[in-house]
């Protein structure tokens, strides 16, 4: 592929995600402005960490008057699922240029990894294009949260409705994988590892256990069924 | 109401969610990079996206006090999610699935 082609191949990969991010980040900004942060701030956050759930967590635990280290511990564990996405997207990097992989790697979300995996396993796709999507996508998130900042006052948005554009996002890419009853042990094992996570207290680390769990429960039962994942 | 965040709260709050995440993102990537992995850890890996997903899932729409505030509260996510799983399975396309999922969540919550 040569350049301006994937360009708008990563661009149309990456609209979708970009539809999402609007729904998503509007509100967030508008929590954001609520907890006493300005525009520059908001679009700090969201150029340097980039993180959907944490940006919201930060100002909604701060509003509730959540001291500073129970926020940067609480937002450290949810986010520690990231750490699969760097596992499962390496086997991509080995020749790529060690910058651009650490590029790629640093702005991956829960989205765009998904979006991005299965291109890679289609073979015909690049790291450089993969980082496209990712750049496309993060671009859209901070300015969505700096309008909402802008916006302020002017509007108020339910944000169980909004972030439910994320949580359709999510069901469509699970129910895009392959069906074998080894992957829908998996899913099925994750979502009782949160809920029993979430039971005992563990409301931090629930979705990276919850997955771990599931990916357990996957290998289990390919074991057990012979099935090949070749 | 808490006051509003300083420039110094707010510094040390986003430069240390800023680099745990970092880490989180980039150390696996690079330890991995470029290695024969183990069958064992690549069959592991291929699990990866069906679990998480379904992770995610869960923690947005399932919690133990879900039902605290009566039953339509929880049970109205579970619908619109289910409303999506058909329309996730039949286009496999975002946009249509954000739509049928933020459409019927909008509808449901005016009942």
């Amino acid at each position: 592929m040569n350049n301006s082609q994937s360009i708008k191949e990563a661009f149309k990969l990456a609209l979708p995600i970009m539809i999402g991010y609007i729904f998503l980040g509007v509100p967030c900004g508008l929590l954001c402005q609520q907890a006493g942060m300005d525009a520059l701030q908001v679009f700090l956050l969201s150029a340097l960490f980039y993180s959907g759930a944490g940006q919201y967590m930060i100002p909604n635990m701060w509003l509730a008057g959540s001291p500073l280290s129970a926020i940067i511990a609480s937002v450290t564990l949810v986010n520690s699922r990231q750490l699969l996405y760097g596992a499962s997207l390496s086997r991509f990097c080995s020749n790529t240029k060690k910058s651009l992989s650490f590029l790629y790697g640093a702005t991956v979300t829960d989205e765009s990894f998904a979006v991005n995996l299965a291109k890679f396993e289609l073979g015909n796709w690049s790291v450089k294009a993969a980082t496209m999507v990712n750049l496309f996508s993060q671009s859209c998130w901070a300015l969505a949260n700096v309008l909402g900042v802008i916006l302020g006052s002017l509007l108020t948005v339910p944000t169980a409705l909004a972030s439910f554009a994320m949580t359709s996002i999510f069901l469509c890419l699970l129910f895009s994988q392959k069906g074998t009853l080894s992957n829908i042990a998996a899913a099925g094992f994750a979502v009782i590892g949160v809920f029993v996570c979430k039971l005992i207290g563990l409301t931090g680390p629930a979705i990276l256990i919850g997955a771990l769990v599931g990916v357990a429960a996957g290998m289990v039962v390919a074991a057990l069924k012979g099935e090949s994942h070749a | 109401m808490p006051e509003a965040m300083s420039w110094t709260e707010f510094a040390i709050v986003g430069i240390s969610c800023a680099i745990t995440i970092l880490l989180c993102r980039t150390v696996p990537l690079f330890a991995l990079r470029g290695r024969e992995l183990p069958s064992w850890l690549s069959r592991a890996l291929t699990f990866i996206p069906p679990a998480a997903f379904a992770a995610l899932i869960a923690n947005d729409i399932l919690s133990p006090g879900m039902f605290d505030a009566g039953l339509w509260p929880g049970a109205l996510p579970i619908v619109a999610a289910c409303i999506v799983i058909p329309v996730a399975l039949k286009t496999k396309s975002l946009v249509f699935c954000i739509v049928a999922g933020v459409g019927s969540y909008g509808l449901l919550m005016l009942i």
